[in-house]
């Protein structure tokens, strides 16, 4: 909540200026996600274009926590190179985005690159902290996927595969996407996907990129995840797009759930049922929703399907509270079934 | 007809009888006992299907594939279409064309005079139409899970004891030589004292976002579909998709928990009991109306120190299927004839006359057909399917209240939690409830 925002505790540099892809583009919806979780403050810079000289680009890795790798291009000089392979040795985070020549975490045989497409994610490693508490399946959008990639060594494990065989029980070759190595003192998160499209750029703006990457780069630089299961995470009944980066917000739920209406979107109420199911019995955060969704049944502005929806939940959750609002409606032609289905299960 | 009937009645007194001491009743035709040999066509259970969806079919083709085991006088089904395919197979198998057709279920058990019926219907119809059959005194081939909520499986599982029907649930698995060697090396201690069952089910599958409201079709009665669920509109969703949307079914979880959780109840000796404790999460769709879990994960405590997690295959090193951990190792079944362990010995281990044999029976229709005719009891009677999908009943409302459930598993009731207690049932939407026992 922007209210109780604390300052950024480490701090991240983002380091592109040569790629296949718009790294503009990648660069910035990168800084954008590390910072959105307030645990990272980040800072991007640019290497010379490609074919110029590289000798002047030596950023002082160890001023960061974390050095995200946006890039695919000319070598870095060897300085640079050794002061970045100190760095990690040393403990330093790393985190490489979407490029088969990553730093040491995967070796490549013969690769090739995907069409753009769809594809559903599948958690390898259940246990690790960066994909612990989350779906094992998962669609993730238009995206393309590097083939053939293997990990480097038995230090480096794969956390998450795609198959090029979409199909619900694909049986097929799985390429990894997410991969995570030990290097030294330190720690490398590897991610093959969100490859920017320059059109709606959906591969970046997937719930599952975003999440895994903010996981991945706290895991880089702590060995751990404070980082909680949003409840917008994708899951194999379908992707989940977040607009400008941002999860949606508790304010946000309730200025819109009262607007609900059949055709629409269920993502709000969703959220709503999701915060019940983390409330876990709580009284005083169950209370805190019931109040919410009183309001909406009390609001006249609100539309019947987004009541209905609230007297389902109300019926098996709510308490003495509730219950003037509920009887309120009972007049309702459009809302008597629906009240008097919450009244029968409160009772 | 007045043959047919006078049997049917001996059908029903061999049925109450079966409720004490088993007494072959010395009025039975050698030929009813006797398996093979040409059946007179009098001698066929006369049977009914309420249901003819793609597994109501299912099982009348298995019924019909017995020959001369039964015959079908009457077929019930809420679209016109099913209802005609389902005619036209019971008419080309009786030769004639004389099976009726009925779009209600009330008029079709007024109406008919039958031995049994095969019923397969959505789950939310369960409460009402398997306890309104069996209140009617029909031995009833029900679909499993039997039930959509708890309450509805305690009505259904009542009614099947006061009126001492023959109930056999839809749990084939039960019937499969492998599921039931499973068991049986498991209750008799072939992996030593049991400590854990791992029950995995198929993860969930795609959604299908909200789609437009669309006119109903003719053939379709929507508001017989929906019965005692809350009215929504038609979005073109309802034949066997029923099962991604909470109003009518848990998903893959309730689906299969008839099957593999019933398994792990067989061999673990938990068919007449329930857990202790449930607690769990489950992974819900953000967006659309397929609203069910598509990954779930909750483990049971029973009173006897056995602890069962039922979870979605992807998360399980055996995947699909019933595994058993005992002391001394463990024993995996799954569909595909599937029976491995952590010994292969266990596997070749003679089960003695003296230990406990796992009821038979290698095909289970013809199995409901026999128990029919000779009033006793099949193999996947009424409480091991209630038991069976408790444990997933369970499991929802431990997902979907984030709390720990303590469940009494005799009284049958939830201890300490007004809110979970309540999704214990569900109230039913007008003209419907649930018929009293």
């Amino acid at each position: 909540m922007p209210s109780c925002r604390k300052a950024p505790q480490y701090k991240a540099l983002i380091i592109t200026g040569q790629s296949d892809h718009n790294w503009g583009v990648s660069s910035e919806s990168l800084k954008q996600i590390l910072d959105e979780t307030d645990l990272f403050s980040s800072t991007i810079i640019a290497t010379p274009s490609k074919g110029e000289d590289m000798s002047g680009f030596k950023p002082d890795f160890s001023k960061y926590d974390l050095v995200v790798l946006d890039y695919e291009g000319d070598a870095f000089s060897e300085t640079t190179n050794a002061s970045l392979i100190d760095y990690v040795n040393n403990g330093g985070g790393l985190v490489a985005y979407n490029s088969e020549s990553n730093p040491g975490a995967v070796v490549s045989d013969s690769v090739k690159i995907s069409e753009r497409r769809s594809f559903e994610v599948r958690t390898a490693q259940i246990d690790h902290p960066v994909t612990k508490g989350l779906p094992v399946r998962w669609l993730h959008p238009d995206d393309v996927i590097v083939q053939g990639l293997k990990p480097a060594g038995e230090d480096t494990r794969v956390l998450a595969t795609v198959s090029l065989d979409n199909s619900y029980f694909s049986t097929g070759r799985r390429e990894p996407v997410l991969l995570a190595r030990n290097f030294g003192k330190g720690r490398i998160f590897i991610t093959m996907i969100g490859t920017p499209d320059d059109k709606e750029n959906n591969a970046l703006h997937c719930a599952g990129f975003i999440v895994t990457l903010q996981r991945g780069a706290e895991w880089a630089v702590t060995g751990n995840v404070t980082q909680e299961a949003p409840f917008d995470f994708p899951t194999a009944a379908g992707a989940v797009l977040r607009p400008g980066f941002k999860s949606i917000t508790y304010e946000e739920v309730f200025d819109n759930l009262g607007n609900y209406d059949i055709e629409k979107s269920t993502k709000y109420f969703t959220y709503l049922q999701s915060q019940i199911r983390n409330a876990a019995g709580n009284e005083k955060t169950l209370l805190k929703l019931e109040k919410k969704m009183v309001g909406i049944l009390k609001n006249e502005e609100a539309s019947d399907d987004a009541k209905k929806l609230i007297l389902r939940e109300l019926s098996w959750m709510g308490t003495d509270y509730c219950i003037p609002a509920i009887k309120a409606l009972a007049s309702d032609p459009e809302l008597s079934d629906d009240v008097e289905f919450a009244l029968a299960r409160l009772k | 007809m007045t043959q047919k009937t006078t049997r049917r009645v001996f059908v029903r007194r061999s049925a109450a009888a079966a409720a004490g001491v088993f007494i072959i009743p010395n009025i039975i035709p050698a030929s009813a006992l006797g398996m093979g040999g040409k059946r007179p066509p009098s001698d066929r259970v006369i049977i009914g299907a309420i249901g003819t969806g793609s597994q109501g079919m299912s099982n009348l083709r298995d019924f019909l594939d017995l020959k001369d085991a039964v015959q079908f006088i009457a077929v019930c089904d809420v679209d016109s279409k099913h209802l005609a395919e389902a005619k036209e197979t019971v008419d080309k198998a009786n030769k004639n064309t004389d099976c009726r057709t009925y779009g209600d279920f009330r008029e079709f058990l007024e109406k008919e005079k039958l031995d049994a019926v095969s019923i397969a219907l959505p789950d939310h119809w369960h409460g009402i139409i398997y306890t309104e059959a069996v209140n009617k005194r029909l031995n009833v081939y029900g679909e499993k899970p039997i039930c959509r909520t708890i309450k509805d499986g305690q009505t259904i599982v009542a009614a099947v004891k006061k009126n001492n029907i023959i109930w056999q649930t839809g749990s084939w698995q039960r019937s499969q030589a492998h599921f039931r060697r499973g068991a049986e090396l498991v209750i008799n201690g072939r992996i030593g004292k049991i400590k854990f069952i791992e029950v995995g089910l198929p993860d969930g599958g795609r959604g299908i976002g909200t789609p437009p409201v669309q006119e109903v079709p003719p053939e379709m009665n929507w508001e017989m579909w929906l019965g005692p669920a809350p009215e929504v509109p038609y979005r073109g969703v309802s034949h066997w998709n029923w099962r991604w949307m909470l109003d009518y079914s848990g998903g893959q979880l309730t689906d299969w928990a008839g099957h593999h959780i019933d398994i792990a109840n067989w061999g673990a000796g938990l068919e007449h009991t329930g857990p202790v404790e449930v607690t769990g999460t489950g992974v819900y769709p953000m967006e659309g109306i397929y609203n069910v879990p598509v990954e779930y994960d909750f483990l049971c405590k029973y009173a006897g120190g056995i602890e069962m997690r039922v979870v979605n295959a992807s998360r399980l090193e055996h995947g699909m299927g019933t595994t058993w951990y005992g002391d001394l190792g463990w024993v995996h079944t799954d569909r595909g004839n599937i029976l491995t362990s952590s010994d292969p010995k266990i596997l070749e281990e003679v089960i003695g006359e003296n230990e406990i044999h796992l009821y038979k029976s290698e095909n289970h229709w013809q199995n409901f057909v026999d128990s029919v005719r000779t009033g006793t009891q099949a193999i996947a009677p009424i409480e091991p399917a209630y038991r069976a999908i408790s444990v997933g009943l369970l499991g929802e409302i431990a997902m979907e209240t984030g709390q720990t459930i303590h469940w009494d598993p005799v009284n049958e009731t939830i201890a300490g939690n007004e809110r979970a207690s309540r999704l214990l049932g569900r109230p039913y939407r007008k003209p419907w409830s649930l018929p009293t026992v």
